[in-house]
């Protein structure tokens, strides 16, 4: 068995896959300020839901913010990673946007998977899931619920700052002016879709198109982003561990070149 | 045990290197006994033609300079905050800001307060509003130079040299009534030879990079260059370059890099990152070594002295901020060549907008001409406050596995 530990800004996640890259079990856990003790959390859980022990583990990879805290027999970087899980999940994919915590990142790959060219998001954080974050704690609803909401918006405010902080002000006197709470969330999925779109147009939409990351579950930020590019995405059915499985890929390439 | 990814053997900066410090500690404090002695202390900005004021017996000292340093040794927050405190925006070039915060709380650190405040606008666009504030805030005369832009190789040569020429007359004119100082035409033309037996040590220096192993690293024309910059036409300097081309050289003989196992070659296209030029470091110890910049270049320029003022006014403005992108992108692209570069980063300057808006074209030239992959990031030169350490080793990682497998 081999285990995937992304530790990432916002989230710990980690994937146990077997010989043939079947992902046997995953855990999602909140990274804290302490990657190492959200990484031995998300080892613990992951290894309690497959009902394996450490001891089975043959091979461990970590990647993310934390990578080099994480007790892992090698670190690799979250670009690779993430190539490496959607080409085993989408060959056909050559432009991955992937939209974490606190960075997005937009990845193009070649039919073998491997990384042509990459951008990531500037020091700022407006085009991230702590954008998303921040606002949904201003507006009193929980990160889960943005989605649906965002479908029951009928006119999306228009959000014209990129910085998170005066956003925050920006939806603050939209909502005061009388607009929906629901457009005021459709307003900032199409504010942050419209930086990705900016950012990720460097290097080029070709298809297959994937999106991943944890901010890829909510539905209503895909939505924005996919009408924005005018191409339909393919994702993971759990788009937020596609990096952590490239990951636990990454180990068995590891484990063959060892023996 | 965590093996934080590549870590390939040791890297070391060279020997002549870690004098440049003391140097630069020397020159800032015999600035301060020319003060005493009476003698006017000019601020220039740096591609002012300091053999000029030398030949004036004047002592010239470069804020830029100053603020990298500061911001290298960690100080420069108090000048920065300083600035802040009296309203400058921190959206304002961190060089700029950093002197200002200097100017207006006592110059009592190492650079000494100015009698006279000399730019050419030549690079920067930024300089003449910077001098004026400090002429106003503090009082002291100012002149203004004006250096048209090289569109071709020909201005070098016709009415805009000439004009150039003109204000470098003007200059002295000035500086002669203003100081009862006598012009040397004797001594001006010693110094220009001094000051072009500099850089022609440095460009040969340069030169030698294009070995592998590469025998200069990023760290050390980080800091070598500094000689360059403030104490053109000094005996020091030249001693300086001796010894350093001296040490290079045995280093090429017997095949010693910068880093022991030299797996990528990189250009950095920018002015360095002062308050993290670890950051140097953390590549070389993934086997990434810098062989190239366009900073480094910046200062070097061959004088003829049968000529003084004229090729003293063609250095001025054959500057590469000053020159056509054409020119620019010439040189750029011989030295991917020469330098036999693997990949390149890209560092998007906030507070130099001269530097870093043409940083596309740059970067297209790389993809489109070369294929050769790049790494661009944000930061700022010398404001450690713009710096996000985490997010931007999290770049390089993967910069250097993109490296690793193409």
């Amino acid at each position: 068995m081999y285990l995937g530990i992304d530790s990432g800004a916002s989230a710990t996640k980690a994937v146990i896959i077997n010989e043939d890259g079947q992902i046997v079990a995953y855990a999602i856990v909140p990274s804290g300020i302490n990657f190492k003790v959200s990484s031995e959390d998300a080892l613990r859980k992951v290894l309690e839901s497959s009902g394996l022990g450490s001891k089975d583990i043959s091979y461990a990879v970590s990647t993310g913010y934390g990578r080099a805290l994480v007790n892992a027999k090698h670190v690799s970087s979250e670009i690779t990673c993430i190539s490496r899980g959607i080409h085993k999940l989408f060959p056909l994919v050559r432009t991955i946007v992937d939209v974490g915590g606190q960075d997005s990142k937009a990845v193009r790959v070649d039919e073998s998977g491997r990384v042509l060219d990459f951008v990531m998001n500037d020091k700022c954080a407006a085009g991230t899931g702590r954008f998303l974050e921040v606002m949904s704690s201003i507006l009193g609803k929980p990160i889960e619920e943005l989605s649906k909401l965002h479908f029951e918006s009928s006119k999306p405010v228009k959000i014209s700052s990129t910085c998170t902080v005066f956003a925050e002000s920006e939806v603050i006197s939209h909502i005061s002016q009388g607009s929906a709470i629901e457009d005021a969330i459709a307003g900032l999925h199409e504010a942050i879709a419209e930086r990705i779109y900016n950012m990720s147009s460097r290097i080029g939409f070709e298809k297959d198109i994937a999106f991943t990351g944890g901010v890829a579950k909510n539905q209503g930020f895909v939505d924005a982003l996919s009408k924005k590019i005018g191409l339909t995405p393919v994702l993971p059915k759990e788009p937020q561990i596609t990096c952590a499985f490239g990951a636990a890929l990454a180990a068995i390439k590891k484990q063959k070149e060892n023996v | 045990m965590v093996n934080t990814s590549a870590q390939t053997g040791r890297s070391r900066v060279l020997q002549a290197t870690r004098k440049t410090g003391e140097l630069i500690m020397d020159y800032f404090s015999k600035a301060w006994d020319a003060k005493a002695q009476g003698k006017p202390i000019a601020w220039i900005t740096v591609f002012t033609p300091v053999e000029l004021l030398r030949a004036l017996d004047i002592y010239p000292v470069a804020p830029e300079h100053f603020a990298a340093m500061c911001s290298a040794r960690g100080v420069i927050l108090d000048y920065l905050e300083e600035a802040e405190r009296k309203g400058y925006s921190q959206n304002l070039c961190s060089y700029s800001r950093g002197n200002l915060g200097y100017a207006l709380s006592g110059m009592s650190g190492l650079m000494p307060s100015p009698d006279i405040l000399v730019t050419f606008r030549n690079s920067c666009d930024v300089y003449v509003k910077w001098w004026q504030s400090l002429h106003v805030h503090l009082g002291t005369p100012l002149f203004v130079g004006e250096s048209p832009y090289v569109l071709t190789v020909d201005d070098l040569d016709n009415y805009v040299l000439d004009y150039v020429v003109k204000q470098l007359e003007q200059l002295v004119n000035i500086a002669e009534k203003r100081f009862g100082l006598r012009f040397d035409m004797e001594r001006f033309v010693n110094i220009l030879k001094l000051s072009d037996r500099a850089s022609e040590l440095w460009l040969e220096t340069l030169k030698l990079r294009r070995f592998r192993p590469c025998p200069l690293g990023g760290r050390d024309s980080a800091s070598d260059i500094f000689p360059l910059v403030v104490m053109q036409g000094k005996e020091e300097a030249i001693e300086f370059y001796e010894e350093l081309i001296g040490e290079v050289k045995e280093k090429v003989a017997k095949a010693e890099g910068t880093i022991e196992n030299e797996r990528f070659r990189l250009l950095f296209d920018g002015i360095w990152l002062w308050y993290a030029l670890d950051l140097i470091k953390y590549f070389e110890d993934r086997g990434a070594v810098f062989v190239y910049e366009p900073y480094s270049e910046a200062w070097a320029y061959r004088l003829d002295a049968s000529k003084p003022l004229e090729s003293l006014a063609r250095k001025v403005l054959a500057n590469g901020l000053n020159l056509d992108i054409d020119l620019r992108i010439e040189r750029f692209s011989e030295s991917i060549k020469e330098f036999q570069i693997d990949g390149a980063v890209l560092f998007s300057n906030r507070s130099c907008k001269s530097w870093s808006v043409p940083q596309q074209v740059t970067a297209d030239i790389l993809t489109k001409e070369f294929n050769i992959p790049h790494l661009l990031f944000e930061a700022d030169m010398a404001d450690p406050r713009q710096y996000a350490e985490a997010q931007i080793k999290n770049r390089i990682d993967a910069f250097l596995e993109v490296l690793g497998e193409s």
